[in-house]
C-alpha cells in the first residue's frame, strides 16, 4: 500500500544551507542558543533543523515512518508577502526551481508545490504558470491572508482563473503566529497555533463559499490544511448565517455546508473523532493523508496513526493514505 | 417534561423607555437602539415574550441582560450602577413569574472587585442563579490572576457562569463580511475562553466553579485534540496544568446552540449528556427558531438525553 503526504515541508538548500556572511535575497543565517535562524531586517525566524537534512537523509526518514511520497512545499516562513514583490518573486522562483529539482531527481520519493509572490497577483499567476507548466508542479501552498485581505477579495479573482485552468491544487497553510487567535494567547499557551490555525481554516473555507470564489470557478481544486480547522464542524452556524443574514447570501449562491464536498482536508486533526466528522461531512474522497513533517505538532507517525483508526474501513484508510491523492494530483 | 433555556436575553424595560423618549440611558443610546429596532422582540414587554414562550413551548426562561449591555469598556461606576439596575429589573421579573423566568446577573467586569460585589448581591439578595460574562475584558482573558477574586464568589455563592461574546469577535479584525464575526467568531471565541480557563490553571485552582460555554461551547470539543498536542509538545502550555486540556471538557456546561445534529452529538460524546443545557439565544435571529421541537426531533439523541436536556439538567444545576 502506498502513502502520499500532502503536507511536508522543505526549506531550499540556498537558503538552509547558508553559509557565515552568505546572503541569499537579503537573508542571512544565525546560530543562537544551538538553533539556526534566517534573518532578513527585523525579521527573525527558526530554522527548522530537518531543513538541513540532505533529500537523501529526509528519504530514510520517510522510510522509517513508511511514507512513500512527500508532496514539498516551502517552509511558510518563506511567503515573505511582506517583502516587496520582486524579492517575493526571485525567493519564490529559487524555492520552486529547488522543489522541481527534488521531484525531478526522486520521481518516486518527491513530488512539489509552488509558493508564490501573492502580494502581487500578477506575478504569482505567473510564477505558477512556470511552476505547472514548466517545473512539474503539482499546485501551491498559500497563507490563509496576504497582508490582512482574505483570498475572496476580487484582486485575487485572476490568480483563482488561472488556478482553475491549470489544475493547480492550492494547499491553504497559515504563516506562523498571525492567526485570528494571537491577539487572545497572551499568555503563550501555544493557542495561536493550537485554536489558530483550525480557526484560520473556517474563516478561509467561509471566505471562498461566500465570497462565491467556488461558485465562480467551480473546477478550482482547494485543499485545507489541519482537517480544514473548524469549517466542517462550524459549517452549521455558517449556514445560519447564510439563512438569515442577507450579507452573507450576497455573493455564495449554496449554503456553506453544501461545499464541504467541493474542497480537500488533510487528516492532520489529531483526534480520531474529529477526523471521522470531516470524513462523514464532506466525503471520503476528500481526504489527504497530511503530516506537517518536520513538525512537533505533525502527526508523529503518521502512517500507523492512520492505520490505526478503528472507526475508519480498511478502503476509507487507503482513499486517505494514497488513492485520494493519486487520483487528484496524478502521483 | 419542562424546558428550561439558559441562553434567553433580556433588554430592561427603563432602557426601552428612555430611548424612546429620546433619552440616554446611563449613557447608551443611538447605536443601541438600532440594534434593538433591528430585532423586535426585544422591544416586548414580559407578558409578549411570555406569549412567545407558551408558543414555543419553552416553560423557563433563565434571563440574561443582552451582551450590549456590557459596556467593559465604560467607566466602572457608571456601568456599575446600570448593572444593578439591569439586575434589579430581572430579579422582580423573577418574582412576579417564577414559574417562567429565572435570571443571571450582568457585571462590571472592567472592575473585579465590583463585579464581584454584585455577583455577590445577586446570589444572596436578589435571588438570581449567576451571570453573563464576555469571553475576556478589554483583551484580558479569564486566566489573569486579576479575576480570582471574582471566581472565588462565585465559587462560594454556586453562581453559574454563562460566557457570551460582546459584539466584536476575534474574527472582526480579518474581515467584517458575511456574518462571520459572528457565525465563525462566536465559536473560536468560546474554544479560547475554555483554553484561558484551562491552560490558566483556573479549573484546577477553583474545582467548584460552574461555567457554561454558550453556543455549545464553540469549537472547543472539536478542537480539543490539539490542544492536547499542543499541551504535550509544548511546555509553555503545561505550565500550569499536568492534565491535557481534553480532560477537562466535562468540568464545563455547553448550550445546545451548535445549529447542527452532528456538532451536538460530538458536544454529548465528549463532555456527557449531563453536561448539554438548553439554549436557544432568544431574540435573536442567529437562535434556533423553533428550540423545543428542533431538539425533540433530532434522531441521534434518545427520549432520555433530550429530557436531559430540554430541562433536567437545568433543573438539578440552578435548582428550579
Amino acid at each position: 500500500m502506498r502513502s502520499i503526504d500532502i503536507h511536508a515541508h522543505i526549506a531550499p538548500a540556498v537558503a538552509a544551507n547558508l553559509s557565515e556572511g552568505q546572503e541569499w535575497h537579503g537573508f542571512t543565517r544565525q546560530e543562537r542558543g544551538g538553533r539556526q535562524f534566517l534573518l532578513r531586517g527585523d525579521k527573525r525566524q527558526w530554522l527548522h533543523p530537518k531543513y538541513l537534512l540532505t533529500p537523501e537523509q529526509r528519504i530514510a526518514e520517510m522510510d522509517s515512518l513508511g511514507v512513500d511520497v512527500h508532496v514539498l512545499t516551502t517552509w511558510v516562513g518563506l511567503y515573505n508577502y511582506d517583502l516587496p514583490a520582486e524579492v517575493g518573486a526571485a525567493t519564490a522562483k529559487d524555492c520552486n526551481d529547488y522543489v522541481a529539482e527534488l521531484s525531478r531527481s526522486y520521481p518516486e520519493r518527491f513530488s512539489g508545490m509552488a509558493t508564490l509572490p501573492m502580494q502581487d497577483v500578477n506575478a504569482a499567476v505567473a510564477e505558477l504558470d512556470r511552476a505547472m507548466n514548466q517545473l512539474g508542479l503539482k499546485g501551491a501552498q498559500i497563507n490563509d491572508q496576504v497582508n490582512g485581505k482574505t483570498l475572496d477579495d476580487p484582486d485575487f479573482t485572476p490568480f483563482w482563473q488561472s488556478a482553475e485552468q491549470m489544475g493547480a491544487l492550492i494547499f491553504f497553510h497559515q504563516q506562523g503566529d498571525d492567526t485570528v487567535v494571537a491577539p487572545r494567547d497572551t499568555k503563550g499557551y501555544f493557542i495561536d497555533n493550537s485554536i489558530g490555525n483550525l480557526a484560520d481554516r473556517a474563516v478561509t473555507f467561509a471566505t471562498l463559499v461566500f465570497g462565491g470564489v467556488l461558485d465562480r470557478f467551480p473546477d478550482l481544486k482547494v485543499c485545507l490544511a489541519h482537517g480544514g480547522g473548524f469549517a466542517g464542524f462550524g459549517a452549521g452556524r455558517m449556514d445560519r448565517g447564510w439563512q438569515v443574514r442577507s450579507e452573507a447570501r450576497a455573493l455564495g449562491a449554496g449554503l456553506p455546508s453544501s461545499y464541504l464536498s467541493k474542497v480537500y482536508y488533510d487528516c492532520l486533526t489529531h483526534s480520531e473523532a474529529a477526523l471521522r466528522y470531516v470524513i462523514d461531512s464532506a466525503g471520503i474522497d476528500r481526504i489527504f493523508l497530511g503530516s506537517d513533517w518536520p513538525y512537533d505538532m505533525g502527526i508523529d507517525s503518521p502512517v500507523e496513526w492512520v492505520n490505526s483508526l478503528e472507526s475508519l474501513t480498511e478502503d476509507e484508510k487507503e482513499a486517505i493514505l494514497w488513492k485520494n491523492l493519486e487520483r487528484a494530483l496524478g502521483i | 417534561m419542562r424546558s428550561i433555556d439558559i441562553h434567553a436575553h433580556i433588554s430592561p424595560e427603563a432602557y426601552i423607555r428612555a430611548v424612546e423618549a429620546g433619552a440616554d440611558w446611563y449613557g447608551i443610546a443611538g447605536d443601541s437602539h438600532e440594534f434593538h429596532r433591528m430585532v423586535p422582540r426585544t422591544m416586548w414587554t414580559p407578558e409578549e415574550r411570555l406569549t412567545d414562550m407558551d408558543s414555543l413551548g419553552v416553560d423557563v426562561h433563565v434571563l440574561s441582560t443582552n451582551a450590549v449591555f456590557y459596556c467593559y469598556e465604560r467607566d466602572a461606576a457608571t456601568v456599575g450602577a446600570m448593572d444593578r439596575e439591569c439586575n434589579d429589573y430581572v430579579s422582580q421579573l423573577t418574582k412576579d413569574y417564577p414559574d417562567r423566568f429565572a435570571g443571571l446577573a450582568n457585571l462590571p467586569m472592567q472592575d473585579v472587585r465590583a463585579a464581584a460585589a454584585e455577583l455577590e448581591r445577586a446570589m444572596t439578595q436578589l435571588g438570581l442563579r449567576g451571570a453573563m460574562i464576555g469571553d475576556h475584558i478589554n483583551g484580558k482573558t479569564f486566566d489573569d490572576p486579576e479575576f480570582y477574586p471574582l471566581w472565588e464568589v462565585a465559587e462560594q455563592t454556586g453562581a453559574l457562569l454563562l460566557i457570551h461574546q460582546g459584539m466584536e469577535t476575534l474574527v472582526s479584525p480579518r474581515l467584517n463580511r458575511y456574518h462571520l464575526p459572528n457565525s465563525i467568531g462566536n465559536l473560536a471565541e468560546r474554544a479560547v475562553t475554555f483554553a484561558s480557563f484551562v491552560f490558566g490553571g483556573v479549573m484546577d485552582k477553583y474545582p467548584d466553579l460552574r461555567i457554561c460555554l454558550s453556543h455549545g461551547g464553540g469549537y472547543t470539543c472539536f478542537g480539543a485534540g490539539r490542544m492536547d498536542r499542543g499541551w504535550q509538545v509544548r511546555s509553555e502550555a503545561r505550565a500550569n496544568i499536568n492534565q491535557p486540556p481534553s480532560a477537562y471538557l466535562n468540568r464545563f456546561y455547553y448550550d445546545c446552540l451548535t445549529h447542527s445534529e452532528p456538532a451536538l452529538r460530538m458536544l454529548i460524546d465528549s463532555v456527557g449528556i449531563d453536561k448539554v443545557l438548553f439554549g436557544t439565544d432568544w431574540p435573536f435571529d442567529m437562535a434556533i427558531d423553533w428550540p423545543v421541537a428542533w431538539t425533540l426531533g433530532l434522531e441521534s439523541l434518545t427520549q432520555e438525553e433530550k429530557e436531559a436536556i430540554l430541562g433536567k439538567n437545568l433543573e438539578s444545576l440552578l435548582g428550579i
